[in-house]
């Protein structure tokens, strides 16, 4: 998390562009809140702690949110776009759907395992956040559902399958590496990779050529 | 957090005579071994219908006994404070809900078949009891560390089930097991749940039973024998 906290700009120079400086603002903001939160749980942090965190101003966090809650739904906002652009980078490197799941996944779990207080925030604490936080954790697993459902063009019995296999597979992912982040295992989350992308995709291809894609 | 869409059984309550809007048995989202014998009972009832109406953090001591129709003082002879009744509601639920998933697994021989009423039985129990589905797969999750703990717990007991499907198959399908399948399975199958009871389609819950059976057999039997079993044939 820290190479992405921008330092100060140093006073007196003010030829940066007032959108840059506001979304560096906002950055640095989101990360005090995301190391916070996976410090001290969601409902303990308060505006004080986030701004001391950031160094910046009490006004300052006020000019971008509204409220702690606000800014948390902003963090979920972010991390989901950077996890999907990552992930759809990775993936596009690639031919198959069988590999791209698993590059996919690959970007995934490093993402989590190199960013493990947004990852804690993200995936663990957005359930505890408050209905607006767990309906936009919803909509962040329901993002990812579409990148799967490729998949029934690739299976023989694409047709056939469940109406929510896609929700499921992403689910037990999720629900999988929440448990690893209980367990403070965050920054390991990679090891998973061969054993997701084989639950991922043998519901599509079977357990045979899961096996091989995962080889 | 409003209260669900779909769940009427608050409002429906309203519409008995008194005695009964307090303790309509069967109506007012509590199962009817739970119809009320006593006061604690009656609390947890009570804050089950509460939650469903205002969310666990909207919800207040004076709204748990408004609608448990007890005193303030009753309330604190049992309970000390909100969380202290919601983990008692908590823990009385699950305890239903673990007692109906593990006699319906266990009356069925055959581990699939089993699989599938264990399943059935859960949904179930969730769809005849939205403002206890909502209780104990949502608002547990807001309630604070002691009930996530729980929560977490509650999810990781149904994993010996699975792995129960694992017993006398060929080593080809244990090979393409993983440590984590059963996890993974389980919380496949839980975060499904779970997103139709935020979404407002607690009634609805049944209608998953097919695809939650074929995707947690699929990995034991292959696909074509889970949607067999899925299907009910």
């Amino acid at each position: 998390m820290t190479e992405r906290i921008p330092t100060r700009p140093a006073p007196g120079r003010h030829q940066l562009s007032r959108e840059f400086i506001t979304q560096h603002q906002r950055a640095r903001i989101i990360a005090a809140l995301a190391e916070e939160t996976a410090a001290q749980g969601y409902r303990a942090v308060t505006v004080a702690d986030i701004v001391r965190r950031a160094g910046i101003a009490r006004n300052t966090f006020y000019d971008n949110f509204s409220s702690k809650e606000d800014c948390f739904l902003a963090t979920q906002d972010f991390a989901v776009a950077e996890a999907l652009r990552r992930v759809v980078e990775s993936a596009s490197r690639v031919d198959s759907w069988q590999a791209r799941v698993d590059a996919g996944l690959d970007a995934f779990l490093q993402y989590v395992a190199s960013e493990p207080e947004l990852a804690r925030t993200c995936i663990v604490e957005a359930l505890s956040a408050g209905p607006a936080a767990l309906t936009r954790y919803e909509e962040s697993l329901q993002a990812f559902v579409p990148l799967f459902r490729i998949g029934r063009k690739v299976s023989p019995h694409g047709e056939d399958l469940p109406q929510t296999l896609e929700e499921q597979i992403i689910g037990g992912i999720f629900w999988i590496i929440y448990q690893r982040i209980i367990l403070g295992e965050a920054e390991q989350v990679e090891q998973l990779l061969p054993e997701l992308v084989e639950f991922a995709l043998t519901p599509y291809v079977g357990a045979e050529a899961a096996r091989r894609a995962t080889a | 957090m409003a209260a669900d869409p779909i769940d009427t059984s608050a409002e429906s309550a309203r519409d008995y005579p008194p005695e009964l809007a307090r303790l309509p048995p069967g109506r007012h989202g509590l199962p009817r071994e739970f119809v009320v014998h006593n006061q604690r009972e009656r609390l947890i009832a009570g804050l089950a219908e509460a939650i469903a109406e205002e969310g666990f953090a909207g919800t207040t001591i004076g709204d748990i006994t408004r609608h448990a129709a007890v005193s303030r003082r009753t309330f604190y002879e049992h309970f000390s404070s909100k969380d202290e009744c919601f983990v008692a509601a908590y823990d009385t639920v699950m305890a239903t809900l673990s007692e109906r998933i593990g006699g319906a697994f266990g009356e069925v021989g055959d581990w699939a078949h089993a699989v599938r009423a264990g399943i059935a039985a859960m949904l179930g129990f969730l769809a005849s009891e939205p403002n206890l589905a909502r209780l104990c797969m949502v608002e547990a999750l807001v309630a604070g560390p002691v009930v996530v703990e729980r929560y977490d717990a509650a999810i990781q007991s149904l994993v010996p089930y699975f792995k129960a499907g694992r017993e006398g198959r060929s080593p080809e399908v244990l090979a393409r097991l993983s440590p984590t399948t059963e996890e993974a399975l389980v919380g496949g199958m839980v975060s499904l749940i779970s997103r139709r009871i935020i979404a407002g389609k607690t009634a609805e819950l049944e209608s998953l039973l097919p695809d939650l059976v074929e995707f947690t057999l699929t990995p034991y039997l292959g696909s074509a024998e889970a949607a067999k079993i899925a299907r009910g044939d």
